[in-house]
């Protein structure tokens, strides 16, 4: 599915060049949830910035290829890469309260992505149900235009007050009244095609009630509501491919193994790839199939899950799972980094 | 068994006002907490966000007053010396000779810490603020070598440092006054597990050497489990269950505990899961009554049709919706877990 090969990404600072990514090899296969554990710094986001190359200025990739489904993406064209951004791959952030617009309704930012990636199923159902496609906005100008407009009726029913002919006044306050309440005026409120379709995939991430989440802002969610409204953004452009870049951080445990599970749901029925990027090994191994380790810029070890957390080969990836509490009350082991490096 | 403080029925409810300023509702952030804490044992609080955890702190430091109840303090902290061993009706001189006993680390030790202020100063801030000022320049060193930082740090700012050495910046300031109690809130949530290590290694460290009591608040299982001696699980401001700590973790009581116990991402693959459906109750509770009603028929609106059955002590019941049917386990009035 997506195969990253000896990629190598700089960071142009003013203290001089950060190596974030030091010749990183990942191969992620068909239908499988492939793990990027490590430690702050390690990497892991860059790595995922890097294949959708969402790195900022100052980040540049510097040597190897990304190939998706065959296909190189490392040198393509922009428009090739936002089809791929939310058509081929999905991707869900930390932190869904940033990640989400907080001005625009779950369901005009889920809208957005299924006009540009879904135009044809919009067609298909609104041709197949005979509704219209998209919501009727003919009354809508911009806001600018809007204000105009009302500054003149106004301007309008001032002077004619003031000239004591204010019966002239009267269809330039007709405007005005009509334009504040135009939505309650406008009798088209039948559902649109987009709409259908957006309470459509919001009910794929198991949401209760997705016609009322759909008008709602963001703010008005709870943080595993938002995560499962960033989860069927990702989804809505029927993606083949999930990266998860620390989906769960931000959330409490219940709701954490809440929104593992719809992941790997979803998984299982759409037979998607999934690469999710954790600091957490306990997510990991509950989740995924095979893991990499990451430090400073490499991939330090690959293995089933099994494997590495029953017999981990790497140094770093042994200290990493005896830094964790498991039960007993000996003093923990701190990884040691000399050995490490040494190693 | 020598109890350090005692929590007798707090409570605290914050009002909830509308825009001309009158209560509608009230936020139940405690509802009637009663605990007891041990010298010298490290006391853990577990809950979710929202749950009230962070709230008890601020009453047993009397940072926010409580609605009702009582904390009260041993003799060993405050001296028989005073009017009161009852935290509300301290006066502010004992309130200060109160604050002295008690230690406080945060989450996010970059928020906890000036970035204007050299660590020399902010070590010192609370010896200058209690007039402890002889000898202080040997005092912070000694400080900093306690919490494994030397020298060489007094004079750098906060942003030079990592994460975890902002950490123990933040621990040798909470030990600056000799405190007989440190809270720690969530003390390792923001740091990567190697430097948790670290961490709790110190303050398992310093527990000793001080003979320190912990209050200890954090929502990672793993990390409460290592550290702790006793637990209370706190659920919308109440505590459903305290008992030691490997007594809860063997064999939990409450499906809550239960619940948060299995959520817990572990590296056993054939463990049972319950799972929680849904978020947790708002603790909000209506003043008005038919704003109850609204409130309450949402929810009735949102919830399907739950049939009750008899089984296994708890509640099970029978959900079916989607044409699905799986049991379920009441954790509170509107609030499911699934039982896979």
């Amino acid at each position: 599915m997506l195969e990253i090969k000896d990629l190598k990404t700089n960071f142009n600072t003013y203290d001089g060049v950060v190596k974030a990514l030091d010749g990183v090899n990942l191969k992620i296969k068909d239908g499988e949830i492939f793990g990027l554990v490590g430690e702050t710094g390690s990497g892991k986001s860059v790595t995922c910035y890097s294949a959708l190359r969402l790195l900022p200025k100052t980040g540049e990739i510097v040597g190897g290829s990304i190939v998706l489904n065959g296909e190189d993406i490392t040198n393509v064209s922009e428009k090739r890469l936002r089809e791929i951004r939310g058509g081929e791959i999905g991707i869900i952030f930390q932190d869904p309260l940033s990640a989400l617009n907080p001005v625009m309704t779950v369901n005009e930012q889920i809208g957005e992505i299924l006009v540009l990636h879904q135009n044809e199923e919009i067609e298909d159902l609104a041709s197949a149900k005979k509704i219209p496609a998209y919501k009727s906005e003919k009354w809508k100008a911009s806001p600018g235009v809007e204000f105009t407009i009302m500054a003149f009726c106004m301007s309008f029913i001032s002077l004619f007050v003031m000239l004591g002919q204010w019966r002239f006044s009267l269809p330039f306050l007709f405007v005005i009244v009509s334009m504040l309440f135009r939505n309650y005026l406008q009798k088209n409120n039948s559902a649109s095609a987009l709409d259908l379709l957006v309470i459509d995939a919001l009910s794929r991430v198991k949401l209760p009630n997705p016609e009322q989440i759909a008008s709602s802002y963001p703010h008005e969610l709870s943080g595993g509501m938002q995560q499962r409204v960033m989860i069927a953004m990702a989804l809505a452009g029927k993606a083949k491919m999930l990266i998860a870049d620390e989906p769960t951080t931000a959330l409490d445990v219940t709701i954490q193994a809440q929104i593992l599970q719809l992941i790997k749901d979803i998984q299982k029925e759409e037979n998607m790839s999934v690469l999710l990027i954790t600091h957490d090994l306990g997510v990991v191994a509950e989740t995924c199939e095979r893991v990499a380790v990451m430090y400073k810029g490499k991939i330090v070890e690959e293995a089933s899950v099994d494997e590495i957390f029953t017999n981990p080969k790497n140094e770093y990836t042994k200290g990493l799972l005896d830094a964790i509490p498991k039960g007993g009350k000996e003093r923990l082991k701190v990884p040691n980094l000399n050995e490490v490096e040494a190693s | 068994m020598r109890a350090i403080l005692t929590i007798k029925n707090l409570r605290k409810h914050f009002p909830v006002k509308n825009a001309w300023g009158t209560d509608v509702a009230l936020v139940k952030a405690l509802d009637g907490v009663d605990l007891k804490i041990e010298a010298g044992k490290t006391f853990g609080i577990v809950g979710e966000s929202g749950c009230g955890k962070t709230t008890l702190m601020r009453t047993l430091l009397r940072l926010i007053e409580p609605t009702s109840g009582s904390v009260v303090i041993s003799e060993e902290i405050i001296g028989d010396k005073v009017s009161s061993n009852n935290l509300e009706e301290l006066t502010s001189q004992e309130l200060r000779k109160f604050r002295r006993q008690i230690g406080v680390v945060f989450q996010d030790p970059m928020g906890a810490l000036n970035p204007r202020m050299i660590i020399k100063d902010i070590v010192s801030e609370p010896l200058v603020i209690h007039g402890k000022t002889d000898n202080m320049r040997n005092r912070v060193i000694e400080l900093l070598n306690n919490v494994g930082l030397g020298e060489e740090h007094l004079y750098r700012y906060p942003h030079e440092f990592s994460g975890g050495q902002r950490q123990r910046i933040v621990i040798a300031r909470a030990l600056a006054l000799d405190p007989k109690i440190l809270v720690l809130d969530e003390p390792t949530s923001a740091l990567d597990v190697s430097v948790q290590a670290q961490i709790l290694n110190l303050l398992n460290d310093l527990q000793k050497k001080y003979n320190l009591t912990y209050i200890f608040i954090s929502h990672d299982l793993s990390v409460i489990e290592y550290m702790c001696d006793r637990l209370a699980v706190m659920y919308l401001g109440r505590v459903v269950e305290e008992a030691n700590t490997e007594e809860l973790f063997s064999n939990p009581q409450h499906p809550y505990t239960k619940a948060l116990l299995s959520a817990t991402p572990s590296f056993d693959k054939n463990k049972e899961k319950i799972m929680i459906l849904g978020d947790v109750p708002s603790p909000i509770t209506y003043l008005d009554e038919s704003k109850a009603k609204l409130a309450t028929e949402m929810t009735e609106q949102e919830k399907l049709e739950i049939k009750s059955i008899e089984g296994k002590g708890i509640e099970y019941i029978v959900r079916s919706s989607l044409n699905e049917v799986f049991p379920l386990v009441r954790i509170s009035g509107e609030h499911y877990a699934r039982v896979r």
